[in-house]
């Protein structure tokens, strides 16, 4: 059974962060619901009106009160727990009909904050969307839901940028789909290749578009065995990563990857303690490149290296060059003031 | 399940194994309530469908769609024959007052819907990139259930990719943050998984970065 219960003005019901099974309604007095913006963290006054329901949510969701409920004026509330309320709310729609309009307000609200916040350019618009989705079921010969992708392209963007192209493969998946049978036939004009044509065709079109969306998804081989090299320094395998590395700098793939894993072989030797190595690598690279982005950290190996081998002079000199430098990451700052207080300290 | 729905006969709708119930991008205008079949949610990413659930008869999908007509954020595909009640605007008023207890259901569902967006928000609103990404792990991390909190070593089978997506950033910069990460020494990447070696030394770094 529902209980009344009354509280004191400036008595607290629950506190932000109790876990809860209770919800209430407010029968006299006032209540008031504090929290921060999430945004700002300005501090909101919610004030609960009578008759009103409060802790619905996180009773129902099961999770963590969002908000002080603080008694302003001596309150009687009526207290439910779950099972309790859930049979108020069978028997009387209009209590979840209110609810449900006050919920899906709060949840557009919050939507509309979070996609505002995503980043814009990852993801297409549902217009590319829609036809891409199309054309993977193409590549996969699931030709039925080729048809239901560019059909519904069609009907929302008729006069579409890809309104030609799409018309075009709904009628030849219509076709394949009959003559050969979903996941069967061979592929569809301009789908050879299978599933691997998407890098070529599907590159060149994200490249204007989606550029960082599809970037992300079709990950370039560089890319991936560069990864497979992070992985393997991130295990401390050094020797491995350093093979792995090289195999990427020297495969004349993409270059951004190139470029980084050059930069990363130098950690690699300096993982392995080859320290001669390491100075060899990084001045040769800042000779080939004066403006590395990681120059800072290059010269921060520059300078361990010269450190371990002994060159305490030199060493000092890198160090005390890094720290004159704008711009320099504050991880990287606070390792070379460790490194020079290594140095004094010897 | 026991409930009124007969009535409600004429709002029901049929799927045959295979089909698209609807499909990633689509403008929603209807949810759906399952009666009889699974229905798989899946999206594509890259080369692959990547399947997010897989959905039970009495479950409800698709309820975003009442909200506004936003594009669908992932593909319904009907794993055997299905049997759907379509819920949309105009019927939405009438079965909800018929069905208390799919009323409650979805009210249910909005609370969690509530919580995972605020839950978003607060990664979103950080304006530390790598804030973002250790509360994005932080996040995950409440919603599975760990087994062991004696120590603060988490393993997540997730890809630098899908990290990148929840904390709002492109993929390149999430993989440059987790690299960052790795080479501090607090997140390890491998092929199928990362492991975030102390998830309690990322709690402390987020609130550190977080408005108050």
């Amino acid at each position: 059974m529902p209980k009344a219960s009354t509280y004191k003005a400036n008595s607290v019901i629950y506190f932000q962060g109790d876990v809860g099974d209770r919800i209430y309604i407010l029968q006299s007095g006032t209540v008031s619901l504090n929290s921060n913006d999430i945004e700002t963290g300005e501090e909101i006054h919610d004030q609960i009106k009578t008759g009103e329901f409060f802790g619905v949510k996180s009773a129902l969701g099961k999770y963590p009160r969002e908000e002080n409920a603080v008694v302003l004026t001596d309150a009687a509330v009526v207290v439910f727990s779950v099972p309790e309320f859930e049979q108020l709310a069978l028997s009387n729609t209009r209590i979840v009909m209110k609810m449900l309009k006050v919920f899906s307000n709060q949840l557009r609200r919050l939507h509309t904050k979070v996609s505002g916040l995503m980043q814009g350019g990852a993801q297409s618009s549902p217009e590319d969307g829609l036809f891409r989705i199309g054309e993977y079921y193409m590549r996969k010969k699931q030709y039925a839901q080729a048809v239901y992708a560019f059909n519904k392209y069609l009907t929302y963007y008729p006069s579409g940028r890809h309104q030609a192209e799409a018309s075009r493969h709904a009628e030849t998946a219509e076709q394949f789909a009959q003559k050969y049978g979903s996941g069967k036939g061979p592929a569809a004009p301009g789908f050879q290749g299978g599933s691997h044509g998407n890098g070529e065709t599907d590159g060149g079109r994200n490249a204007g578009g989606a550029a960082s969306g599809g970037g992300g998804q079709n990950l370039s081989d560089s890319a991936k065995a560069y990864y497979e090299a992070v992985s393997s320094f991130s295990r401390e395998e050094f020797a491995k990563a350093l093979e792995q590395f090289k195999q990427v700098a020297a495969s004349g793939g993409d270059e951004e990857y190139v470029l980084k894993s050059t930069f990363e072989i130098g950690r690699c030797l300096f993982g392995l303690e080859r320290y001669d190595a390491v100075i060899k690598h990084y001045t040769g690279l800042i000779q080939k490149f004066p403006k590395l982005p990681d120059l800072t950290e290059a010269l921060f190996y520059l300078g361990r290296a010269y450190q371990e081998s002994g060159d305490t002079a030199r060493a000092a000199s890198f160090f005390k060059k890094i720290l004159s430098m704008e711009d320099v990451d504050e991880g990287l700052r606070r390792k070379v003031n460790k490194a020079v207080r290594a140095l004094e300290g010897n | 399940m026991d409930m009124n729905l007969a009535a409600f006969e004429r709002f029901a709708v049929h799927f045959q194994k295979g089909d698209l119930l609807f499909c990633e991008y689509e403008p929603g205008d209807a949810f759906y309530l399952i009666q009889k079949g699974r229905v798989q949610i899946s999206k594509i990413m890259g080369d692959i469908e990547k399947t997010i659930d897989i959905l039970q008869p009495g479950e409800i999908f698709g309820e975003m769609a009442i909200l506004e007509e936003a594009p669908r954020s992932a593909n319904a595909v009907a794993l055997d024959d299905v049997k759907v009640l379509e819920f949309n605007r105009a019927n939405f008023e009438v079965l909800m007052r018929g069905n208390p207890q799919i009323a409650l259901k979805l009210l249910k569902l909005f609370t969690k819907r509530i919580y995972d967006q605020r839950r978003r928000f607060m990664i979103l609103t950080l304006d530390d990139v790598h804030a973002k990404v250790a509360d994005v792990f932080l996040m995950i991390d409440e919603s599975q259930p760990s087994k062991d909190v004696g120590t603060g070593q988490r393993v997540f089978y997730t890809t630098p990719d899908d990290i990148g997506h929840w904390a709002g950033i492109s993929p390149e910069k999430s993989r440059e943050v987790l690299q960052h990460f790795v080479s501090q020494r607090r997140v390890e990447i491998y092929q199928d998984r990362i492991v975030v070696r102390n998830i309690n030394d990322f709690a402390r770094f987020v609130n550190s970065r977080r408005k108050r």
